[in-house]
């Protein structure tokens, strides 16, 4: 779910590349200096995790993690996996310079809408957590999927093929970002419960 | 504890893969006026069908094929100058080479031609065209085999290292760290 250089026409990288800013502002400002060490933490998960790779049926496509991001920083995902990305299109030429803003926006606007609907499941029992995350964790994965669809549109003119293809490819994907989510939100409930904010 | 649990994870990813991801990339090479070229996923899996787009200097598209089963492809031009070549491997992704222009070989020729008229006198039934054309067989099958160690190293080059995620890593929290730096010195001043 990189998308490279020179596929994207201008416009969609410059609104990508505004809207991005938005939310980076917003998180840089959110942050409490206590939260950097969580936000590094996660930075460095999120780089990992786009290495990991799951074969699914003749391709495969590699987890993201943005959900988890989200779910534990709210608005400050924006400037932790920017963070990451920056990182990613410089050492292992994924994605690419130009098209930060629309991989960024993409991967971090789902985590933080889901953060804010399913915040409140978090905070409850124990199994409402764990079903807050994984909802979080899952759904977070599939709205980036339809936001990179949406900026494809000029470049594959189908929007339902790039769409579905793309659907399809990560729903195991969601599913097991999704599980990890829910545990990695129950784990921290019970052993550090500030660090879910 | 919390840190402890995140760093295992990590290390379970490093070990458990490796790394790989969706990048393209295209390599190629000329060989008289034929193109021959192979493009491939950064784990080194062939690129299967995929759509090579061929532009001259000016941006000018001036051909189109498609990989094969093997991600090779290969095509016939004239055009001497710098060619472009774009691989649209689909979902955002994409592989761009930059072939240099090929360069005139004659001058090496012009040198040898007072050796090669006493040996024409000699051989009539030879002449230059034929050598080249021989000279060139020897030397493709030669070569053949640096080439494929030069795409063998390539696609080495293009994997991931450790060294290269220990490192990221690395940046990433020393990025955190600058960005906690400024913002305390801004809340003490």
């Amino acid at each position: 779910m990189h998308i490279s250089e020179g596929v994207l026409s201008a416009p969609v990288l410059l609104a990508g590349a505004v809207l991005s800013l938005v939310g980076l502002t917003l998180g840089l400002k959110k942050i409490k200096n206590e939260d950097i060490p969580k936000v590094a933490v996660l930075s460095s998960a999120f780089f990992v995790a786009s290495l990991i790779h799951i074969p699914i049926g003749p391709t495969s496509a590699h987890l993201v993690l943005n959900g988890l991001v989200g779910m534990l920083l709210g608005w400050s995902a924006f400037p932790s996996i920017f963070v990451s990305l920056v990182l990613q299109a410089i050492l292992f030429q994924f994605g690419g310079l130009t098209t930060l803003g629309v991989n960024t926006f993409s991967m971090a606007m789902p985590g933080v809408l889901f953060y804010y609907i399913f915040r409140k499941m978090i905070h409850k029992g124990k199994n409402a957590a764990f079903i807050g995350g994984f909802l979080g964790g899952a759904l977070a994965i599939l709205l980036g999927t339809i936001f990179i669809s949406v900026s494809l549109i000029e470049t594959e003119k189908s929007f339902t093929g790039v769409a579905a293809t793309l659907l399809t490819m990560h729903l195991p994907i969601a599913f097991i970002e999704g599980i990890i989510t829910g545990f990695v939100v129950i784990y921290l409930k019970k052993v550090k419960p500030e660090a879910l904010g | 504890m919390k840190k402890i649990f995140f760093f295992t994870l990590i290390f379970l990813f490093v070990y458990n893969t490796i790394a790989e991801a969706h990048k393209v990339s295209a390599y190629a090479y000329r060989e008289g006026d034929k193109v021959i070229g192979e493009c491939y996923f950064v784990d080194g899996s062939p690129c299967k069908n995929s759509v090579v787009e061929v532009y001259d200097s000016k941006g000018k598209k001036i051909l189109q094929t498609t990989t094969d089963e093997k991600g090779k492809f290969n095509f016939k031009t004239q055009e001497t100058g710098e060619l472009k070549i774009v691989i649209p491997a689909g979902e955002g992704h994409r592989a761009e080479y930059t072939l240099e222009s090929a360069k005139s070989e004659k001058k090496e020729v012009k040198k040898q031609e007072p050796i090669k008229e006493v040996e024409k006198k000699q051989t009539p039934s030879v002449n230059s065209e034929e050598i080249k054309q021989i000279i060139d067989e020897a030397m493709d099958a030669k070569l053949q085999g640096i080439r494929n160690e030069i795409m063998d190293l390539r696609k080495k080059m293009d994997k991931i290292n450790i060294r290269d995620i220990i490192g990221g890593i690395g940046y990433i929290f020393g990025v955190w760290g600058l960005i906690m730096l400024i913002k305390r010195r801004k809340n003490a001043s």
